[in-house]
């Protein structure tokens, strides 16, 4: 397990209480789960993804990550419609361990409400939030 | 933080799961603060991770119907398994975010604390690099699935304490081929044929370091 201080938490990323990142170009944010989530998971086998379409408010459950040691369930930080999903995570889950902000990425939506965005933490607060 | 310890006995594993998710449920809608952590024991199941597992079944459904053991799916984490009694089974229904643990520290702990119950036997215990779970040598005698819900943990872990270990031979355990199962009597035959161990002395084993562990975090 990483020391919260080696963490890799990018500062141009928001990041969610549930260990989510998102990343915003224009009105469309890529979600992902952060280096902190990947690191207390362990080994990822298997990504559950919703499909293109799927709508979900913020704090729907939108999918699932299988570690070898638990299945956990992925909230949607914010409201929005699926416009893309990760496929490469079908035959390679272990993205979202060697690479949680680029190739692991998980999905993007079309954002509902930016206002929400405010709602998220950047860097240093959700640093201050893992501290305690 | 608050939690209660339940001896439950032996329940069947359709009844402690609709027991997990009232808990659960109870906890997600703070209508329960405290955490509840249910020992248990199950008769003869054969359970499937939320991925399934069949496929390491190596007997047929028609000799497991004459066995009378059923194969039930399930949503945890990990592959197939085998419960029955003489096997401690704990569902620790715990808030993990209250408790400010993240899964990888909550696994460590039951993994830490399934390690010291071995150790009060005189059995020598470890984790493994390669696989998870407890082992002696490459004997696993611990397994540890999970399944996290809202910061809420259910499911848990099952240590072998003189369950039969026949059935174990019926499937590669947690799809992992070339390894054996083990419990701690077996350990303790190993070293005195008279060796044994009861039930009662493991959860005991088990309450002590379990409250011993969430005191301490």
């Amino acid at each position: 397990m990483k020391e919260i201080n080696e963490l890799n938490l990018p500062e141009n990323l928001k990041y969610s209480k549930d260990h989510e990142w998102v990343g915003v170009e224009g009105d469309v944010a890529t979600i992902g789960i952060n280096d902190y989530a990947q690191d207390q998971l362990g080994e990822v086998v298997f990504v559950e993804v919703p499909e293109v379409g799927d709508t979900f408010d913020a704090e729907d459950e939108f999918g699932t990550v299988e570690s070898v040691k638990a299945v956990s369930e992925l909230y949607c930080p914010i409201a929005g419609e699926v416009v893309a999903i990760n496929e490469d995570l079908e035959d390679a889950p272990e993205l979202v361990n060697e690479s949680p902000y680029e190739k692991g990425w998980i999905m993007k939506i079309k954002v509902a409400d930016a206002s929400e965005l405010d709602n998220l933490m950047d860097k240093a607060a959700y640093f201050e939030m893992l501290k305690g | 933080m608050p939690f209660e310890l339940m001896d439950l006995g032996l329940v069947d594993y359709e009844k402690a799961l609709d027991l997990q998710q009232q808990y659960v449920t109870q906890k997600k809608n703070k209508a329960l603060e405290t955490d509840m952590i249910l020992m248990l024991e199950h008769p003869a199941v054969f359970t499937l991770g939320k991925r399934g597992g069949r496929e390491n079944l190596m007997v047929s459904e028609d000799f497991l119907k004459e066995q009378k053991v059923p194969v039930v799916q399930t949503g945890r984490g990990g592959n197939i398994t085998f419960h029955g009694p003489g096997q401690l089974v704990v569902y620790p229904i715990m808030d993990l975010d209250r408790a400010g643990m993240g899964v990888a520290d909550f696994v460590h702990l039951l993994e830490e604390i399934m390690i010291q119950m071995a150790g009060d036997v005189g059995v020598t215990a470890r984790r493994s690099s390669a696989n998870h779970g407890i082992w002696v040598e490459n004997r696993k005698l611990g397994s540890i699935g999970l399944s996290i819900t809202r910061g809420i943990s259910f499911h848990g872990l099952a240590l072998n304490a003189n369950v039969d270990l026949t059935p174990f031979s019926w499937v590669n355990p947690c799809g992992l081929s070339g390894v054996s199962m083990t419990s701690l009597e077996n350990e303790l035959q190993q070293k005195s044929p008279k060796g044994s161990i009861s039930m009662p002395v493991v959860k005991e084993s088990f309450v002590r370091h379990f409250t011993r562990a969430i005191k301490s975090t």
